[in-house]
């Protein structure tokens, strides 16, 4: 894992108001279908035969082979069609959690060679790049294009990735109608609500999460750990 | 008895799984999934029943509660937080119109339940005394637990709750209708609603034992 010292990130609702994030560790590339089929070996309940309907959707794993089995050329590619539920039980289970939003997005502000990437240049067109590539059919393997200023591999262009609290992020009329706290934040013109309104790749992401429900799987959603300080 | 023989059930699985690498010890019990195959025939549940979750509550009562315990009758839930200025007192005015609406007969055969999104703040004490400041029946029930199994429940009912720097939360305003195998049956999205059509979901549950 990596350790990421305290510091703060840029939430994208929140002006110029960056928030505070205490040091962690966060595992240095997502999880991949090999490490969660070993997960599977000892944890036979969480297989695609067995989950309980409650705790992920249909399609759960459907990339796999079979029931215990992925494809051996997607050993090492991250693992997808991956509930919440699921993230959340293998990270416990190796002594970890799933990372934050706020953690997440610390890590994925920073660019290859320094803490900010917004000021590295190239970095915010690299990401915008990678964020409106299609996902291929076959995912390929995690740490092979390019770690960040922490060490990290493939916060940005492979999977997107599970956060612990990613139903924070509130749809919108479902608040208790709190100004500021995102909404209009998706309608045209709502983008004036942003830090930085160049980030469309965490647009994106909040997008994602505020679409998602605990049990869903997608194709290119997947998860990597986190532990405390 | 039931609880015993249960725990025991658990402590043998945590025993047994020892292919799951354990770095900590407060997370031996992780890699072991729920038992149900104990000596006393339990109610058939489904997949999708919120009987499966293994977190542990602890009520105003002080006493302790799985969501197994529930089993039985329909359940009329919601999340909600106690220092909450505006919309919680409103959905558990919903909630009490929908007890209203019920036959004295329809009452006994379903439980009213409020869940903590606050579990910092919420402990027993101050939940007796929302209790009381809101006049709620004493069938009621009133639970807390931890921050993962609070965000656990939020995210099987799929209620989202966003906490705010003032210690109070932006949150879903929904009731959830359980049925007496703890499936989630129907859901009341919105605050100030008319109990027609949420008294005759429930009136279908009853009528369905």
């Amino acid at each position: 894992m990596a350790m990421i010292p305290e510091g703060s990130y840029l939430p994208l609702y929140a002006g110029n108001n960056r928030t505070n994030v205490a040091a962690f560790y966060i595992d240095k590339h997502p999880v991949t279908n090999g490490e969660f089929q070993k997960f599977l070996e000892s944890n036979p309940g969480w297989k695609r035969s067995a989950v309980k309907r409650l705790f992920a959707d249909e399609g759960y794993l459907k990339h796999w082979l079979s029931d215990g089995m992925y494809s051996t050329a997607e050993k090492n590619s991250p693992v997808v069609n991956i509930s919440w539920f699921a993230a959340k039980k293998y990270c416990e289970c190796q002594g970890k959690r799933l990372p934050t939003t706020a953690e997440w997005e610390r890590v994925a502000e920073a660019g290859w060679t320094v803490a900010d990437g917004s000021s590295e240049p190239g970095f915010n067109e690299w990401i915008l790049a990678m964020a409106s590539k299609p996902a291929p059919r076959s995912l390929p393997a995690v740490g092979t294009a390019k770690a960040n200023y922490y060490g990290v591999w493939d916060m940005h262009g492979l999977v997107w990735e599970w956060t612990l609290d990613f139903n924070s992020i509130m749809s919108t009329g479902e608040s208790r109608a709190a100004p500021g706290t995102g909404d209009g934040l998706f309608c045209a013109g709502g983008s004036a609500t942003s830090g930085d309104v160049s980030n469309y790749a965490a647009f994106l992401r909040y997008a994602l999460r505020s679409s998602l429900k605990a049990g869903h799987v997608l194709q290119n959603l997947g998860f990597r750990c986190a532990a405390d300080k | 008895m039931k609880k015993a023989v249960r725990y025991f059930i658990l402590a043998l699985t945590t025993v047994t799984a020892v292919s799951c690498s354990q770095k900590k010890q407060e997370v031996s019990s992780c890699c072991s999934t729920k038992q149900h195959e104990s000596p006393e025939p339990l109610p058939a549940i489904s997949g999708k029943s919120l009987f499966l979750l293994d977190s542990r509550w602890e009520t105003y009562r002080n006493d302790t509660l799985e969501f197994e315990d529930l089993s039985g009758k329909p359940v009329i839930a919601a999340m909600i937080f106690t220092n909450c200025p505006s919309a919680c007192p409103r959905i558990v005015a919903d909630m009490k119109n929908i007890e209203v609406g019920l036959t004295a007969a329809e009452r006994e055969q379903v439980r009213f339940l409020l869940i903590s999104m606050d579990p910092k703040r919420d402990n027993p004490e101050q939940m007796r005394k929302f209790a009381s400041d809101h006049r709620l029946d004493p069938d009621w029930i009133m639970i807390r637990s931890d921050r993962m199994a609070t965000l656990e429940m939020a995210n099987v009912l799929g209620v989202r709750i966003n906490p705010l720097e003032d210690g109070g939360f932006d949150h879903s305003n929904t009731i959830h209708i359980l049925n007496a195998t703890g499936e989630i049956a129907y859901q009341q999205h919105g605050l100030a609603i008319e109990p027609a059509e949420i008294l005759s979901q429930i009136r279908r549950l009853i009528n369905q034992k």
